[in-house]
């Protein structure tokens, strides 16, 4: 509220606030406007015609996106990579609340080392990790399914421990509070802790989001047949350094891959808003 | 918990068991002590790979998350309509796939007929190579680091801002508290344990630095790194050694080495941070 | 919440068994890899015509054709062969050969191809089938599809710079003033060869041929020879001001030869569709001849292959019969044809619609003088850090930290203590 009082009288800070936000603004979605422009230009113009501002051939960005369509099974990509992701982040945030609930908030044998295990997964690279997990999905026969894709990606360190941080804001004394009202583990978890971390759960639904979409390797080496090809694997094809294709047909498989990330953004950034105003009056 | 431990500990541990291996990822492997370590300490790439380490690590992440704190107070100072369209602008390139991202980037980046270059020129400035002159190629990459880095750590500080109660500046304004003092005294500690948060995750992830360097020098399994190997990283010579030469032995040793450095770097960061709560 | 979850658990669990049911249905189904170009459009079109003649002789025999990025094919071939999931039959480029052949992803072919009539086996180029096999005895794969690499040449740049595109190139020194006298005329005269180890191989044969760009594994040592190499550095150093700073393979480049700022470009053929509708949409004139060597008559450039394995265990029969069969002279023409692209059956390069073909007509002409980029094939895998030091190097001489016999010097014993290893 502060804010808006001390926003009212124009002055140098106001105005020079406005000029960095909106500069901000312009660095971080351009490059993404001179894509479209790129797509959405004659077949055969060059790239590199700049400053390209606005569109040149709404009609050949169309039959690009069309043909893509067509002759790749993009469509089939699209479902693949939606329910891969949705699986994730549900069993992303059922998986990392309630081990954050346990380890920020209550005290067992073994927690130390515990978060110490977690913590350290964080910090070993995939690159090591990636071939033993590999087998192990393998020798339970889960290659090419969608568990295979899905399970060890809900092991999420990294949603773990941003959990872990932001339950560790919940008083205790609120916790002692329900307890002496008879309420049980469950309920203090469903009642007290879930609603408190909701904006932290909401990011974390984005960030995983975007995470598992933008996941490459993985998919690759555990969905090798073509019904299980992610989005990714699908650019990845256009992508061949050696590739016949010419570049702007390769720049529409790459946007077209930025489109269901973007969506599911806008879509949701109102939640992260409500969210937010919801813990705020409470806070 | 069982999940946690199967996917978490296992590979972890047979990672570990490799690094004493030479194995090829078919092959039954064959214990070779430490020798794989040994190896990978006198070699080339390693120290050069470090090295870039270092260096990106000390100017990325204090740079991406002043930017993250910047762009957060800064979104956090509208309302409405207004910080939201902001707040959703900044973390736009977030939400951009990595290749996606890095393919626009390498056009921007273009010598001779580079948006950027073009800026450039309008200031009379000489074309610069930004991808493949090893002065540049380092700050090319933490530019678009920053760029996305910043957004995600803003929406994580957002949350984090949110969270502290506007009694507290309420209270600060009543004592004459101007809104520098505020920031300093009220924002930046109670903040505290998301700020922890970002700084750890930000380490982390920049000393796995991998697909943004990756993309923007063109690297495959067999040529990584951009000329000279200026943006040659630990998790991308890790990948070439696995993939491209089927050392899956040696690779899990650089894995084991890269994570005993991260877990010395977050250690320090922990003490300091426990260090502060204290007091 | 929790129903969308159901639902999409449902999804995923009929995905699964959907999965599992294609994997069971048939007697046999063979897995085919390819190259993603291949996995695309008309020459996945073709692809499905081939393996619907193969299937139709071969009942109760299923294949399924699975495209995937040159980087992706290695991995996936290395993670199947880890797990016991191999492809049956699949593609990858020649260098990648010996890696694979240590992994144990390819079976030996050698007895199947002896058994194979004489008439068939004379249809593959000799070299090529030399490459395949490091030892008698030993046959790790039939050649496919490869390139030998060309010259593109923007005509317009040429007239501009006051250069006659219609007298032949014939030597090194002949490209070098046709490159000043680009440059003098304001436009870029190369892309930076000094990027990629493959351009660098390219500007290597134009001195030097793969007796002294081979590895001598007996010795694990280099054959490089200094002398040729200090010849070759002192090109790039007097391309390092003429050219445009990108490399061979970026889109950049393709995209500065489209717009005129760029007159040369070595390369192999998959740049000719972009430069195609380039012509087509924006007036584009080019040509493409062959990379001239130090001395008339004598090319440089480079020649790569890709290949076809077939992995060992219980399929390894009829996956044999189905690569033999893709390579076989009468779907290599009809595979040329479509594509307009050069391969190794020597037959099929000779059926004169083939030969008539523009490209594939250079093609043929190049590799003949080409080099091979990376021999001996399939002895042991060249390690990474023996590629980077050849670029390493290349660059630091062109960047002016080494005088060329310095850079060739502390090149060759680099590459020496990284195959010592």
């Amino acid at each position: 509220m502060t804010v808006i009082r001390l926003a009212r009288r124009p002055d140098v800070w106001t105005v020079l606030k406005w000029v960095v936000a909106i500069a901000v603004a312009v660095i971080a979605i351009f490059p993404l406007w001179w894509m479209v422009n790129v797509v959405f230009s004659l077949p055969g113009e060059p790239v590199s015609i700049n400053p390209r501002l606005w569109p040149t051939s709404v009609a050949a960005g169309i039959d690009k996106i069309a043909m893509i369509f067509a002759e790749t099974e993009y469509f089939r990509a699209y479902v693949v990579s939606l329910i891969y992701s949705i699986l994730t982040i549900f069993g992303v945030l059922a998986v990392s609340s309630l081990a954050a609930f346990e380890f920020s908030l209550f005290d067992f044998p073994g927690k130390k080392i515990t978060i110490a295990i977690v913590m350290l997964s964080l910090m070993v690279p995939t690159a090591v990790t990636i071939i033993p997990t590999y087998l192990l999905t393998s020798e339970l026969g889960w290659l090419n399914t969608m568990q295979g894709l899905v399970v060890p990606g809900i092991a999420s360190a990294f949603g773990l421990f941003m959990l872990m941080q932001f339950m560790r804001a919940i008083p205790r004394d609120m916790i002692e509070a329900a307890r002496l009202d008879g309420a049980g583990h469950f309920e203090i978890y469903w009642h007290i802790a879930l609603p408190l971390s909701r904006n932290a759960m909401v990011t974390l639904a984005i960030l995983t989001f975007m995470r598992t979409w933008g996941n490459y390797m993985w998919p690759l080496i555990v969905g090798t047949r073509p019904e299980m090809y992610t989005v990714g694997q699908v650019v990845g094809l256009f992508n061949a350094p050696l590739s016949h294709q010419t570049v702007d047909v390769v720049m529409t498989a790459n946007l077209l891959a930025a489109v269901p990330p973007l969506l599911f953004f806008l879509i949701f950034q109102r939640k992260i808003v409500e969210g937010i105003a919801m813990s705020g009056t409470k806070g | 918990m069982l999940l946690f431990v199967v996917f978490f500990l296992y590979p972890i541990i047979s990672g570990l068991f490799y690094s004493f291996h030479d194995w090829n990822g078919v092959r039954e492997p064959t214990f070779v002590g430490l020798s794989n370590y040994r190896w990978l300490i006198s070699s080339r790439d390693f120290s050069r790979a470090m090295t870039n380490l270092c260096v990106y690590l000390l100017i990325t992440v204090p740079i991406g998350i002043f930017a993250a704190l910047g762009l957060a107070l800064l979104v956090d100072s509208f309302t409405g309509r207004w910080a939201n369209f902001f707040r959703n602008a900044y973390f736009l390139p977030v939400v951009l796939p990595a290749f996606l991202a890095a393919t626009i980037w390498r056009w921007i980046y273009a010598p001779n007929f580079g948006l950027l270059n073009m800026i450039l020129g309008w200031f009379g400035i000489p074309a610069v190579n930004f991808l493949n002159d090893t002065g540049t190629m380092m700050y090319a990459l933490i530019a678009v680091d920053v760029w996305v880095s910043a957004g995600f750590n803003m929406v994580i500080l957002l949350a984090g801002l949110k969270n502290i109660p506007t009694e507290l500046y309420e209270a600060a304004r009543l004592d004459g508290a101007n809104k520098w003092q505020q920031i300093i005294h009220i924002t930046l500690p109670m903040l505290g344990p998301v700020m922890f948060f970002v700084v750890t995750y930000s380490v982390i992830s920049a000393m796995q630095v991998f697909d943004k360097p990756w993309l923007l020098t063109g690297s495959s399994f067999t040529e990584y790194g951009g000329r000279r190997g200026a943006l040659l990283f630990p998790v991308m010579d890790m990948m070439g050694q696995a993939f491209g030469e089927l050392k899956f032995g040696l690779a899990s040793a650089y894995g084991f080495i890269l994570t005993t450095a991260i877990v010395a770097v977050t250690a320090v960061m922990y003490l300091l941070g426990n260090r502060k709560e204290t007091k | 919440m929790a129903k969308l979850n159901m639902i999409t658990g449902g999804i995923a669990s009929l995905m699964a068994i959907f999965a599992c049911s294609t994997a069971m249905a048939d007697d046999v189904t063979l897995e085919y890899w390819v190259f993603s170009d291949f996995a695309q459009g008309d020459a996945l079109a073709l692809q499905e015509t081939f393996i619907k003649e193969f299937t139709d002789k071969h009942p109760g025999v299923k294949i399924e054709i699975v495209g995937k990025g040159d980087d992706d094919l290695t991995a996936g071939q290395v993670a199947g062969a880890a797990s016991g999931n191999l492809p049956d039959v699949f593609m990858n480029g020649i260098r990648v050969g010996a890696q694979l052949a240590e992994a144990g992803v390819l079976a030996n072919l050698y007895d199947k191809w002896m058994a194979m009539p004489e008439e068939y086996r004379a249809q593959f180029d000799k070299n090529e089938i030399k490459n395949c096999m490091p030892e008698e005895g030993k046959l790790y794969c039939l050649p496919y599809t490869g390139y030998g690499s060309l010259l593109f040449r923007n005509l317009t740049v040429l007239e501009k710079a006051g250069i006659d595109p219609s007298k032949p190139l014939t030597t090194w020194d002949e490209w070098l003033d046709q490159m000043k006298k680009v440059k003098a005329a304001g436009v870029n005269a190369i892309p930076d060869q000094s990027l990629v180890f493959n351009s660098i191989a390219e500007m290597y044969a134009i001195s030097g041929d793969a007796s002294t760009w081979s590895i001598d594994w007996d010795a694990r040592k280099t054959r490089i020879d200094p002398k040729i190499m200090a010849k070759v550095l002192e090109k790039f150093v007097a391309m390092a001001d003429l050219n445009s700073g990108t490399s061979r393979n970026d889109q950049a480049t393709k995209d500065l030869f489209i717009t005129n700022q760029l007159a040369f470009h070595t390369v192999g053929p998959w740049v000719d569709p972009t430069y195609v509708e380039a012509a087509k949409n924006s007036g584009l004139k080019y040509d493409y001849v062959l990379i001239p060597g130090d001395t008339a008559g004598k090319h440089g450039g480079i020649k790569y292959y890709e290949f076809v394995g077939v992995a060992p265990g219980k399929n390894f029969d009829i996956s044999w019969e189905f690569a033999s069969f893709i390579t076989e002279k009468e779907q290599m023409v009809r595979w040329a044809k479509l594509l307009s692209r050069y391969n190794s059956n020597a037959a099929a390069m000779n059926d004169p619609e083939v030969a008539a073909l523009p490209l594939v007509a250079a093609s043929v002409e190049a590799v003949k003088g080409a080099m091979d980029v990376l021999p001996p094939y399939f002895v042991k895998a060249v390690p990474n850090c023996y590629l980077s030091t050849v670029v390493d190097y290349t660059s630091a001489t062109a960047d002016g930290d080494y005088s060329p016999e310095e850079g060739a010097e502390e090149m060759i014993s680099e590459l020496n203590a990284c195959l010592a290893q």
